[in-house]
């Protein structure tokens, strides 16, 4: 449990994946910054559930995003637990590794179809609440491999590329309205899903890393708590948070 | 509710977002929100949600996509109340 209590009627954070990884780091940081959290899961119940437990305030939502009928269904079961969502965290993604020549087309719908979730989901968290509240705040959870490239990653390169491209088309859209919408691009962050990767292209990784070393998911939550409370004449914007690997 | 002050209440909601005058002093059931109203298609989000907020009703993106006339909104507002 944090410090304070969260009051009843905080603002609401939905953190998409956020059972784990960088997602349970932003969801304890913006439970700190006095957010009901709003924790998504898919599969990672167990984890997102004990996460909740410890945060004041935050309850779970269960959703896959590759299924627009149980989006649908969340954003009817926010209405009613939450009635706002004040800042999307949209951190959720799907990895497939594979060379380009051995990827299966299936493993490419895998990847791309959490993507397009993340759309529909921002659409309706708009439609829903933001829109009609006047206020919100989006928050993407991009990488830098979308800007870099990155072998073995073509998939996923791609949507989190377009990830960002989404983040400064709906800036457009959204102009003259208090709802900002900016990407994270992390660089190589201890995780889960970056275990996975071969350790001849994380050797490579660390070799462009100018301060030698992996970042870690509570730094990239400070950003998105920083967006989410603070940033406010940031729109529209990826910032690059990698220890000097990338500057955009 | 009688259909004369949907229709009343619909263009009242309507007239912030109107951008030509002429159009909105003779309007119809016929007038079309967008062609003839000019009201901006990237704001036609607000004026449903304003329709949901002041009639207290919920309206589906795919009932959204049937309205085009005032006439259509006066209908979806009506069957919902």
């Amino acid at each position: 449990m944090s410090d304070e209590s969260v009051a009843p009627d905080a603002p609401v954070a939905l953190v998409t994946g956020g059972g784990t990884g960088i997602g349970a780091a932003c969801c304890r940081r913006l439970a700190g910054e006095g957010f009901r959290v709003a924790i998504h899961y898919r599969s990672s119940e167990e984890k997102a559930k004990k996460l909740a437990s410890e945060l004041d305030g935050a309850f779970t939502v269960k959703a896959d995003l590759t299924d627009p009928r149980t989006l649908d269904a969340l954003i009817k079961e926010l209405k009613e637990v939450a009635g706002q969502v004040d800042v999307l965290v949209n951190n959720a993604g799907y990895n497939e590794n594979a060379p380009m020549l051995a990827m299966k087309l299936e493993q490419y719908d895998a990847v791309a179809s959490v993507a397009r979730g993340t759309w529909y989901l921002t659409k309706l968290i708009l439609r829903r609440f933001m829109l009609r509240k006047g206020t919100g705040r989006i928050i993407n959870i991009s990488s830098v491999v979308g800007h870099t490239g990155n072998p073995g990653q073509v998939p996923y390169t791609m949507v989190k590329a377009g990830l960002d491209a989404f983040t400064k088309s709906v800036a457009l859209e959204l102009s003259g309205r208090d709802i900002l919408i900016n990407s994270i691009a992390p660089g190589f962050i201890d995780t889960e899903m970056t275990e996975d990767l071969p350790e001849e292209v994380k050797e490579a990784i660390l070799a462009k890393i100018p301060m030698g070393r992996t970042g870690n998911a509570d730094e990239i939550a400070d950003v998105v708590a920083f967006l989410a409370t603070r940033g406010n004449y940031i729109n529209g914007s990826v910032l690059h948070v990698n220890g000097g690997m990338y500057g955009g | 509710m009688e259909q004369s002050e949907v229709m009343e209440r619909v263009v009242k909601i309507l007239t912030p977002w109107v951008k030509d005058e002429t159009a909105l002093g003779k309007v119809s059931m016929e007038t079309n929100i967008l062609d003839d109203l000019k009201v901006n298609s990237a704001r036609l989000v607000d004026v449903v949600i304003a329709f949901e907020d002041d009639f207290d009703i919920e309206i589906a993106d795919e009932d959204v996509d049937r309205v085009n006339t005032v006439g259509d909104a006066v209908n979806l507002i009506s069957g919902k109340l």
